[in-house]
């Protein structure tokens, strides 16, 4: 576990790790930055965060990307050894969730306050805007976290929320923001649009590892990220309060405060996006940025978004799964993991114990009714206990052999479903899928299984002596 | 190439073809790259991008929006009623 102060300190880890390429020759905003970014996730899954320090038409802009597009560098984002299996990342991730909530260090400034521009704000000089992928319509913000209150609870923190939503800049300082219907900010959206008043924002860019992955996770309404991030990196999380009275990380590079534009919508999109598609045009609504607060020589993050696997997998892979874990755990103690990484949870593979005939498909059932799966997930795998839902080699064992489709499948019509989903008939709405691939057992008396292959006695000790000499016979 | 110059070879809203192009920024290193908006559509793009970006007669059919069309997106999220003043 590890704490880390800001993203400098993060990437000089990054660094010291092999997991940071720096790239000083000249790049092009377009299509350089999107391109290299898109290479890196076509390059396997312990691709390095990259940087660019040279950028046309700026005299001193820096951009990062990839900064969580590996298993490598998500290990070390939770303080973990790099090398660290997959399995062990959902597991630790799930024992830090448990402990929520930890607490928030309040200071009174930080150094995201050394350059304040307050009149004539101009996002394009401020930050190296640039196209991600060419159907974009336009410079998006992919990785901000949006700090924003209740105006009708405004005091109390607990429904504070820092989400990761993106930002369409369409002018000096006007930005477009998406806030999906089943995300928090939408009902913070609701309450000030009720009351026919302006929401204050702040956008921070920038930032340390884990508050990014924190906006990325579905959490309870009254919960707060940044007691989840102190939990997360075994510290209390320093925050410093603006003007307006929006608690943003200490660390950011940039912090951008405005105002979301009182029952005001208008053009925005499209933005390729986590399904692997353009996400077309809406009217969403609108942020007037009144104030920009910066570092001396900011860092701009951002995230490559494409056909995944990309980056944005990464950053929705436990944040996804450990959620769902718990929920499901809470009701049904035989659960042993949850894998929810592909493609943002719209398929989700359930480990369990089975206590008798059809209880895999009740856990299935309750899937859909997890609050990440009202929205998001849509087919359900359910596999025993001994099934390893992170390796796909057994899951799909366990899909060729424990599935008669005859009463292993179950599909439910026309349930809600993410907008973004393409599949969605009408968009919004989809039939969703149950799969059994649990072994069945009594009173369920389908198929004969008879005895399972085990594996030869001794092969455990085998193992540990012969990847030893394998490690050796490879240096 | 003078910003004029520049202005000239983007009248045009690659996306929806209006005459309402503004210029949103120019690079902070002079000369290097001019930022383009429709104010109509809010489609935006860079002088210094590959042409499907920047040129009208090359932008790909499956992006480009009509300007008529653009009140009928849909809105998202929906814009809740009003509350009657003193309801909190």
């Amino acid at each position: 576990m590890r704490a880390y102060k800001d993203l400098r300190e993060f990437l000089s880890v990054l660094e010291q790790e092999r997991q940071l390429l720096r790239i000083a020759e000249p790049v092009r905003l377009e299509p350089d930055l999107g391109a290299a970014a898109c290479a890196l996730a076509h390059l396997g899954e312990s691709s390095p965060a990259i940087r660019f320090d040279n950028i046309a038409g700026y005299t001193n802009a820096h951009v990062a990307m990839n900064v969580h597009g590996s298993w490598p560098n998500h290990a070390l984002a939770l303080g973990m050894d790099k090398e660290a299996p997959l399995r062990d990342q959902f597991f630790e991730f799930v024992r830090r969730f448990q402990q929520y909530p930890g607490e928030l260090e309040r200071v009174a400034s930080a150094p995201w306050q050394e350059v304040v521009i307050d009149k004539d704000v101009n996002l394009y000089d401020l930050m190296p805007l640039f196209r991600l992928n060419r159907g974009d319509g336009g410079y998006f913000i992919d990785k901000p976290c949006v700090v924003s209150r209740d105006l009708d609870d405004w005091n109390n923190d607990d429904v504070e929320n820092v989400g990761v939503y993106r930002l369409q800049v369409k002018g000096r300082n006007r930005i477009g923001i998406q806030t999906v219907p089943q995300h928090d900010i939408a009902i913070h959206l609701a309450h000030a649009e009720e009351r026919g008043e302006d929401l204050p924002v702040a956008i921070a860019l920038g930032n340390e590892p884990i508050i990014t992955l924190m906006g990325a996770t579905p959490m309870r309404y009254d919960q707060l990220e940044y007691k989840m991030a102190a939990v997360m990196q075994g510290a209390p999380y320093r925050v410093v309060k603006t003007a307006k009275g929006l608690d943003v990380p200490w660390g950011s590079e940039y912090v951008l405060e405005g105002r979301v534009l009182n029952r005001q919508r208008e053009a925005e999109g499209p933005f390729g996006e986590f399904p692997g598609y353009y996400s077309g045009c809406h009217q969403y609504p609108v942020i007037e940025i009144d104030r920009v607060s910066h570092r001396k020589d900011p860092i701009y993050d951002a995230v490559y978004v494409g056909r995944p696997w990309t980056e944005l997998d990464f950053l929705q892979a436990m944040t996804t799964s450990a959620p769902i874990f718990v929920q499901l755990k809470a009701s049904f103690p035989e659960i042993v993991a949850v894998n929810a990484l592909y493609t943002h949870g719209l398929v989700v593979i359930v480990s369990t114990k089975t206590r008798y005939g059809g209880f895999a498909k009740s856990v299935g059932l309750s899937v859909l009714s997890t609050p990440h799966g009202l929205g998001y997930a849509k087919i359900i795998i359910v596999v025993d206990a001994d099934v390893d839902p992170f390796d796909l080699k057994q899951v799909m064992w366990a899909l060729s052999v424990k599935v008669n489709p005859a009463g292993d499948v179950i599909i439910l019509p026309n349930l809600p479903e993410n907008l973004l989903d393409p599949a969605g008939q009408p968009g919004g709405m989809s039939h969703k899928m149950i799969i059994d691939a649990t072994t069945p057992v009594a009173p369920d008396i389908r198929g004969h299984y008879g005895e399972e292959l085990d594996i030869p006695q001794g092969m455990d000790a085998w193992r540990l002596k012969l990847g030893a000499l394998i490690k050796d016979l490879q240096k | 190439m003078s910003q004029t110059e520049q202005a000239g070879q983007h009248r045009f809203c690659p996306r929806c073809r209006s005459a309402t192009v503004k210029v949103l920024s120019t690079s902070p290193v002079a000369g290097v790259w001019s930022v383009f908006g429709c104010a109509t559509c809010l489609y935006a793009w860079r002088s210094t991008e590959p042409d499907e970006n920047t040129d009208p007669d090359k932008y790909p059919a499956v992006f480009r929006l009509k300007p008529e069309d653009l009140p009928n997106l849909p809105v998202a999220p929906s814009i809740p009623a009003r509350r009657r003043s003193g309801a909190g």
